[in-house]
């Protein structure tokens, strides 16, 4: 059953500069649904962050509505609002002497009292989060030693432990290698899906958002916020939005942007999965047009052009230059 | 977390504690020796009568002073460290010190400007002078921080806040007479032994009362080590937190500079050591530990300030930093201490 968590209706957000309104985004519509990964892709400067902050009722709407559970976000009493909403931020301020388990602890903090103390079941939630994400063999560690992907997942479990339907997460892929950006985003979705939270996510990670988002929301300078399944936004082409469409594409096939295919002359003959390379290499080197095509054997690879054999692509294109 | 280590290196601080009080009173310019004054305080059977005197009057108040003060300006220092994020706070960052230095300037060096003689100043007139220039100077920081957002600007505003005034005391001291100045001077070397039994109370419900925001911030100040955007999202109010600290800060190293002087040193230093002695990160842990380590440190460098067999004593400034410098140095060269805060 899906239930809406946060709903957008009309929102204009944006900062006061003095007594003037810097509008950054106007006319928003949106539902974060429960039980799903949402995704929030568009470029630097568009004001994903800003739509962050409001969430989080950092900052108060200039018009429309911003509803956390059928509730305004600003109408909720600090620690009750927590108990509704937890985030993953970028900016990691991690101290030292601090270990993974009291580092996930602190996400219990809403529900302890005033001396600070945890009860067994603010242990039980801790230890659950540290169990989801799969780090609680490092739990004693210090946070300021262990690797970042390890890092990110523990900040995740922190949120998990807040124990809130809603999660926000501000780009929790970035600096990871990409088997790392992989499994972060796996871990969420099934925490989306098994732990019946609404979580969204900025990222600039296209690809592996697309591998596992169930929504996309995609924020482009001066357009309305478009909403959908990832899937439907690729075939409608409106996923185009992303970038400037003069100079990059999507590429249906491989799910990826690319630079948009520069018309060129080159005739490359072979498997087709061998020729995309060999033309990517050829293009970035600078050659638009050859005398001749260039054919390709595998098995072992062989590249000829012109009478001649190279065994690799730098040889080729050394040999081009050089003539 | 070895949940039982804090609480056994808790317990070895406060029998260490005692041991160091004990040391403390029996040092000084007539040797008394720890059985002495155990006989002396349990069966009222003093050797000599003027033992009972320098003991009760004399040496007692100010180890309790001592005491006092290194609580209050230990735990005003993690406050503040962790409150703006910046190990290099300490309880004079918003300007106490030099709030209360204003006042008994105005008091010793204008008075004396103005022709009034310096030396007959009675010390509860230095007190309340300290604390009226304190209080003066934390109540404008509040009236900024009213206004301010964020915590790094308030830290400045502080900062500049005790910049100013401090060049206000230096052009008083220049139209100042000799033995005006000289008492001044000697003011801001800080001073634990002046105080009378009166004063000793008053400071010690103050610092108390200073200390009851801690019980109810200990949560706020955990959430704050993720910085001030985590804090804020797990529901802790930063603003409420600040208001908590300006007042509990106020009160205790405002009357701590007011009856003692500004104490170097000690404020910064010792939060430091209870990361590194204690090593974690929790407020739980770090304030009760904070508060003993204090103490210990001024107990055991006013008693080496005591030099022995001398009637005079240190300045407890000059002492705190002689000794605590390279003791500090020596402990953050040794682990690596931009790691622990």
């Amino acid at each position: 059953m899906e239930s809406v968590a946060v709903k957008g209706e009309g929102l204009s957000l944006g900062y006061l500069k003095g007594k003037q309104r810097k509008v950054i985004l106007e006319q928003l519509n949106f539902e974060l649904k429960t039980k799903e990964l949402t995704c929030l892709l568009g470029p630097n400067g568009v004001g994903k962050s800003t739509l962050v902050k409001a969430m989080m009722g950092q900052l108060i709407p200039f018009e429309g509505k911003l509803e956390l559970k059928k509730k305004n976000v600003s109408e909720y009493a600090h620690d009750s609002r927590a108990k509704m909403l937890s985030v993953v931020l970028s900016e990691p301020h991690l101290p030292g002497n601090l270990t993974v388990e009291q580092l996930v602890s602190l996400g219990r903090t809403p529900y302890l009292k005033w001396y600070g103390a945890l009860d067994t079941s603010d242990k039980a939630a801790v230890n659950r989060a540290l169990e989801i994400t799969q780090v609680d063999y490092i739990r004693k560690e210090l946070v300021n030693e262990i690797s970042d992907g390890q890092r990110q997942k523990v900040l995740i479990a922190r949120a998990l432990a807040q124990d809130s339907p809603v999660m926000i997460l501000d780009e929790p892929t970035a600096h990871l290698d990409l088997i790392n950006r992989y499994e972060i985003m796996r871990l969420l979705q099934e925490i989306a899906h098994a732990e019946s939270k609404a979580i969204l996510v900025v990222t600039h990670d296209l690809e592996i958002a697309l591998e596992s988002a169930d929504q996309f929301w995609l924020l482009s300078c001066g357009l309305p916020l478009i909403t959908g399944k990832p899937e439907d936004l690729v075939i409608s082409g409106q996923i185009n939005q992303l970038y400037p469409s003069d100079r990059y594409e999507f590429d249906l096939l491989r799910g990826r942007v690319r630079l948009r295919e520069e018309s060129s002359n080159l005739e490359i003959i072979g498997d087709q999965d061998l020729t995309f390379w060999v033309k990517k290499a050829l293009l970035k080197a600078g050659f638009q047009q050859l005398d001749g095509p260039v054919l390709i054997q595998s098995n072992p690879i062989l590249l000829r052009y012109q009478e001649l054999e190279f065994s690799r692509l730098d040889k080729l294109i050394d040999f081009l230059r050089k003539n | 977390m070895n949940s039982n280590r804090p609480t056994y290196f808790l317990i070895l601080g406060l029998i260490l504690l005692l041991f160091f009080f004990l040391v403390n009173i029996s040092l000084g310019s007539v040797s008394i020796s720890v059985s002495e004054i155990i006989h002396g305080l349990f069966f009222s059977d003093w050797g000599r009568s003027s033992y009972e005197q320098i003991i009760i009057n004399y040496r007692f108040p100010k180890a309790i002073v001592a005491i006092i003060a290194g609580i209050g300006l230990s735990l005003s220092g993690l406050q503040m460290q962790t409150f703006f994020r910046n190990p290099l706070a300490g309880p004079y960052v918003l300007g106490i010190s030099s709030g209360a230095g204003f006042g008994v300037a105005i008091l010793i060096l204008a008075g004396s400007i103005l022709g009034y003689g310096a030396g007959s100043i009675h010390p509860w007139t230095i007190s309340i002078a300290g604390t009226l220039g304190a209080g003066l100077v934390l109540s404008l920081v509040s009236l900024v921080a009213w206004r301010v957002k964020d915590s790094m600007t308030l830290l400045i505003v502080g900062i500049m806040f005790g910049a100013a005034v401090s060049a206000v005391i230096s052009v008083l001291s220049y139209f100042s007479g000799a033995e005006a100045l000289k008492l001044f001077t000697i003011w801001s070397m800080g001073s634990l032994g002046s105080l009378g039994w009166n004063q000793v109370g008053v400071l010690a419900v103050t610092v108390i009362i200073g200390m009851l925001p801690l019980l109810f911030s200990i949560r706020s100040f955990n959430a704050l080590l993720l910085g001030e955007s985590y804090a804020k999202s797990m529901g802790i109010s930063t603003v409420r937190l600040r208001w908590w600290m300006i007042g509990s800060t106020g009160l205790m190293a405002g009357a701590i500079t007011a009856f003692c002087g500004p104490i170097a040193f000690v404020g910064i230093a010792v939060p430091h050591l209870a990361r590194i002695v204690f090593k974690t990160a929790d407020h739980r842990i770090l304030f009760p530990a904070s508060g003993i380590l204090g103490a210990m440190l001024l107990l055991v460098c006013d008693s080496i300030g005591q030099l022995p067999g001398m009637a005079e004593s240190l300045p407890i400034n000059a002492v705190t930093s002689l000794i605590g410098a390279p003791v500090v140095i020596g402990l953050v060269l040794r682990r690596n201490f931009s790691k622990e805060f």
